[in-house]
């Protein structure tokens, strides 16, 4: 459990960085490492470099810019949940974060490391989605900024070319309407869950006017289920119809702790959890 | 719990004297050590010329090597050489894991590196030797081979079936050993019973994951025709042996270093053939070898436990008396029996320790244990255990609710009583010394199980289910030569302690036990400084090393505390009586009029006495001032061993409660209790942490552990991230208790308190699952009891 040989490269600043991503395929960007270099001690693969990008200056900062909080890639999980803004601002992500493996884990990892690697089971890129954010990307000719919807194409792959670098998070500020609600299913706390579900719900009074259901650890990305956020609107929690409904719009992928059938049914329960936050 | 105010063994005397450490919760200085990082494990070790070797393993359950290429390998960077099972066979004779004391056992030679054959995923079948590991490693990927896929026999249950893949071709089946065990009739007894109950329970495979993974590096010196092995182990005489014989070195030669290990639960207590082949290469190469298991290495090659089918049947009276037990018991081993102690043990537990609690005058157990293409198993902590106490306690609740009484009540009838003993378990193995009764009531008291009735019935047609259990079971500890010394094991039941004082006053102890995070050193020195009458921090201890200890066993079986810790008694007290002969002398006065205490050899009467440091100092350096005759010994060893008995047991009554949400199927165990008579508790704080962490270990078994493999037998889950073992969060209060009942087969009167918990978690916390269960008509009996077992069983999927 040694990783292959490859070279290192210090970033001192994004543009180096790019620089060296554009001229070199194989090679990967480091950040917090805690996905990286697991994957590389288990030779599952073998880049060519490693772009170390964590010795880039600002590149952690959390602000606010408009209607937005901005979380800049490298910002911990710690940092984040630590941060007086996000506290203020967006304290829904702190409780999230208590979710997200253990402290040791936390304190090196990173936010923008875990939504760019895209793991379907890990808790951020389906609250990036389910909070519409927007995903700063850097690259040879400029930045651009891609929907969290949109980022997020496949099993582990994203819209990130190969000349990119991501570098920041903005979620949209929620209005005293609106909510992000989420919970999740593990066998154990700070695992990878059985089933989770991040939750926006807009209200008009006490009655959901609108409502986002993202799902992750149940298939190859964060699985929106937006019929059966429909259906939730129109008719409240039917256990029988919900089901039928996510199994219409979503392919759960069983693993080791949980079967399709079970990821099905704790989808399913994981609404009426959220409707029942909701009502506290 | 606080300190136990009266050391409730009139043996070892009263507690309120100086220096009376034995029953005390000393804090233990190896902590200490360990918090600051100052530990010295094997990786740790650089020796000069040392080489890193990384094993090629077979990708497949059992595929034909149809040829080795391995020259690539050996031109990549850094890479010495690389071996297959043709250069190590020179240097290490194969083994066959099987004994003569249990009938026949069946399996065949073995090697370091498998040959033609591989018989599991993660068998060694090539060796590069490089500068580093990651080189090695890098070489591995350069190893070619030609591999012919043959079909598995992955499930135990279709070993023995016709078409089965044989393993082993040559012994005709894939049956290793059997065994029946009948006591009366229990047929007629079944008959005449007023009810009669079943079930079949389905444990899993496990592995004990220890913190630091297995690890040895072997130093071949040429010169001196010694060779010294550095090694993670529990047993440094056994190795000591096992490498004497198998690199055909003389035993006297080979020196075995344990220094500090982290956690073995029985899993460093094998021979395994990567290590082995370490020995071989630093013997061929005449340099020092180091192999340290990465943990994938650990998951595919530490031994497995459990993986156990065992149905039941228990008939009982109108009053809930048994009458009447039979069990029938399966176990998958992988491809070979391990070596030296066979995997027949955890079978062989099983069938003895079915029922022991209990009077059943009508006892019938047969096990059969077969290979399979799987990671060999053998002896993890609590050998045996939970199987054996889950069938019975499983079958022992189910007879109470068919005849409607309660749960403790039913228990109690059927306990021998403490008052019975000398006694037999069912199976005919002796007991003495055991309390369940006590234990018992003890464990009621601390329950409150009106109360739990209570929230249980207020909650049945809630989503959260409410459900307890109390189980009460027997632990083998301290065994006698009747475990594997009469099977022809070179395993040594007898340990030693040797005690010096030295000139500076000092005390040094060395014992044959040795440490793997326990608190051995720790209770070894109470001991000796208990009934020195010295100081706790006047004693150092060696542990651990065949060139510096006595002879002995070393840590395994639960029997650190109750015969290492009894020698160590012995040769404090004979070390002591020579100081009193001494200072009698120097004294001129009656031996019988002295004593020792602070390290001062004091005058019962009052007067001036002389320290230990005065009396060393005379007996070593102005030796002449003593009386002629006197004798200047102030070393002493003794030894112990367990005579006429083949184990003292120990006993325990746990009991937990856990709720289950319907909705997740996630079971959370509110608390556990646990009540413990393990005789004189040395030190009851590593008591409690001894049963803590034990029920840590069961509770990964009951609900979290698996070994899971695909139907070609590859392993699925072998990395920390995929294989659950109960962490913080998962850990519920554990409240413990004791009752006291001294072995009277040593002075100490201790009994072993290693793996209790392990051993009877898995009962309590399944039967509690059930009780749960019970009022929706359904029950869970695999383990681990998964939130997808219980969902299943509650019918929402």
């Amino acid at each position: 459990m040694k990783a292959p040989d490859f070279s290192y490269f210090e970033a001192q600043n994004i543009e180096d960085a790019i620089k060296y991503k554009s001229e070199d395929d194989e090679a990967v960007i480091l950040a917090g490492g805690q996905s990286l270099l697991p994957a590389l001690n288990m030779r599952l693969s073998s880049p060519s470099c490693l772009i170390d990008i964590s010795k880039i200056n600002n590149l952690n900062e959390i602000k606010i810019e408009g209607d937005f909080i901005n979380i800049g890639a490298l910002a911990t999980h710690s940092d984040v949940m630590n941060n007086d803004l996000v506290h203020e601002k967006l304290p829904c992500l702190v409780d999230i974060l208590k979710m997200v493996a253990h402290a040791a884990i936390r304190n090196k990892g990173t936010h923008g490391g875990s939504i760019a690697y895209g793991d379907p089971a890990a808790e951020l890129p389906a609250f990036a989605v389910a909070m519409n954010a927007e995903i700063v990307l850097s690259g040879l000719s400029g930045q651009r900024i891609v929907n969290a919807k949109d980022f997020y194409l496949g099993l582990f792959e994203t819209d990130l070319k190969s000349d990119e670098i991501l570098i920041a998070i903005r979620y949209p500020l929620l209005d005293v309407n609106q909510h992000l609600i989420f919970d999740e299913v593990c066998r154990r706390h700070g695992d990878y869950a059985m089933a989770g579900l991040m939750a926006k719900v807009e209200l008009d009074q006490s009655k959901i006017n609108n409502l986002d259901l993202v799902y992750f650890a149940t298939g190859d990305k964060p699985n929106v289920g937006q019929n059966t956020a429909k259906l939730v609107i129109d008719d409240g929690y039917d256990y029988e119809k919900l089901k039928k409904s996510l199994a219409s719009e979503i392919d759960f992928a069983g693993d080791l702790n949980s079967s399709s059938e079970m990821k099905l049914h704790l989808a399913t329960i994981l609404i009426n959890k959220i409707l029942n936050k909701l009502e506290r | 719990m606080d300190d136990i105010k009266v050391n409730q063994n009139p043996k070892l005397g009263s507690m309120d004297r100086p220096n009376s450490y034995i029953g005390r919760s000393l804090p233990r200085e190896n902590a200490k050590k360990h918090l600051e990082g100052g530990g010295q494990f094997v990786d740790d070790l650089v020796l000069p010329r040392m080489l890193h070797v990384a094993f090629l393993r077979s990708p497949f359950a059992h595929a034909e090597i149809k040829s080795i290429n391995v020259e690539e390998a050996k031109k990549s960077p850094g890479v010495f050489d690389v071996y297959t099972a043709k250069e190590i066979d020179e240097y290490c004779t194969p083994w066959v894991g099987t004994l003569g004391h249990l009938g026949e056992m069946r399996s065949p030679e073995q090697t370091p590196l498998a040959k033609k054959i591989a018989r599991w995923q993660g068998e060694p079948i090539a060796v590069v030797i490089a500068n580093n590991r990651a080189q090695a490693e890098d070489a591995l990927e350069l190893i070619e081979v030609d591999w012919e896929e043959k079909d598995a026999q992955v499930d135990m249950e279709t070993a023995l079936d016709d078409n089965a893949v044989v393993i082993h071709p040559e012994l005709g089946s894939n049956l290793f050993w059997t065994r029946t065990v009948n006591q009366g009739d229990v047929n007629q007894a079944f008959e005449t019973s007023h009810a009669v109950v079943q079930t079949t329970l389905d444990f899993a495979r496990h592995t004990g994951v220890t913190l630091e993974s297995r690890g040895i590096v072997a130093d071949w010196n040429k010169s001196e025709g010694k060779i010294t092995i550095y090694h993670n182990g529990q047993a440094p005489h056994m190795m000591q042996h096992i490498i004497a014989k198998h690199l055909e070195v003389n035993e006297g030669l080979v020196r075995i270093v344990s220094r500090d290990v982290g956690g073995s639960f029985g899993i460093k207590v094998h021979v395994y053939p990567d290590e082995m082949a370490v020995a071989a290469i630093s013997k061929k190469l005449g340099r020092p070898i180091k192999f340290i298991a990465d943990r994938l290495e650990s998951f595919t090659t530490d031994i497995h436990a459990r993986c156990h089918k065992i149905s039941g049947k228990l008939g009982v009276d109108k009053e809930g008396k048994i009458l009447a037990m039979e069990i029938n018991d399966l176990s998958g081993i992988g491809p070979f029996s391990m070596y030296p102690r066979t995997s027949a043990i955890e079978t062989n537990q099983v069938l003895n320790l079915s029922g022991a609690p209990y009077v059943i005058p009508n006892y019938k157990a047969v096990g059969t244990v077969v290979f399979q293409n799987k990671t060999p198993m053998c002896q993890y902590r609590a050998v045996g255990h939970p199987i054996a106490v889950a069938i019975t306690e499983a079958l022992i609740d189910k007879a109470a609710n068919k005849i409607d009484i309660g749960l403790s009540e039913i228990r109690k009838k059927n306990f021998i009583p403490d008052n019975a003993y000398p006694n037999k378990t069912p199976s005919g193995v002796p007991l003495e010394d055991l309390s369940h009764e006590a234990s018992m009531d003890k464990l009621l008291t601390m329950m409150n199980i009106q109360d739990i009735e209570k929230e249980k019935i207020a909650n049945l047609d809630k989503n959260v289910l409410c459900g307890y259990g109390v189980i009460s079971m027997c632990e083998v500890t301290n065994p006698s030569p009747l475990f594997y010394g009469v099977g022809g094991a070179h395993i040594s039941s007898q340990d030693g302690a040797s005690i010096r004082l030295e000139g500076s006053g000092a005390i040094h102890l060395s014992s044959s036990i040795t440490e793997q995070g326990q608190g051995t050193e720790a209770i070894m020195k109470q001991i000796a400084a208990d009934q020195l009458g010295v100081s706790m921090d006047s004693v150092r201890v060696t542990l651990g090393d065949t060139d510096a200890t006595p002879y002995g066993g070393g840590t395994w079986a639960s029997r650190g505390a109750g015969i290492g810790g009894e020698a160590v008694l012995k040769a404090a007290r004979i070390l002591k009586d020579n100081i009193l002969d001494i200072a009698a002398a120097i004294m001129q006065t009656d031996k019988n009029s002295l004593d020792v205490e602070n390290n001062t050899v004091i005058r019962k009467n009052g007067g001036e006495g002389i320290t230990l440091q005065q009396l060393a100092e005379t007996v070593y350096y102005r030796g002449h001032e003593l009386p002629k005759g006197t004798n200047p010994e102030l070393l002493a060893t003794a030894s112990f061993l367990i005579e006429g008995i083949p184990f003292v047991f120990t006993n325990s009554a746990m009991g937990c409660k856990v709720s289950i949400d319907q909705d997740t199927g996630i079971i959370k165990i509110d608390k556990f209790w646990a009540v413990e008579d393990c005789g004189t508790q040395i030190n009851p704080k590593l008591v409690e942490e001894q049963i803590r962490g034990g029920v840590i270990q069961g509770i990964g078994g009951a609900l979290f552990e698996e070994c899971v493999y695909d139907d070609q037998g590859n392993m699925q889950n072998a990395t920390m991230a995929d294989y659950l073992v109960p962490m913080a969060y998962e850990m519920p209060d554990i409240i413990v208790d004791h009752v006291t009942t001294n072995s009277g087969r040593s002075i100490i009167g201790a009994k072993g308190a290693g793996e209790a918990g392990t051993g009877g978690a898995p009962a309590v916390i399944m039967n509690a699952v059930n009780n749960a269960l019970k009022h929706h008509g359904t029950e869970v009996l695999s383990q681990p009891i998964t939130p997808e077992k219980i969902l299943r069983a509650l019918g929402k999927i």
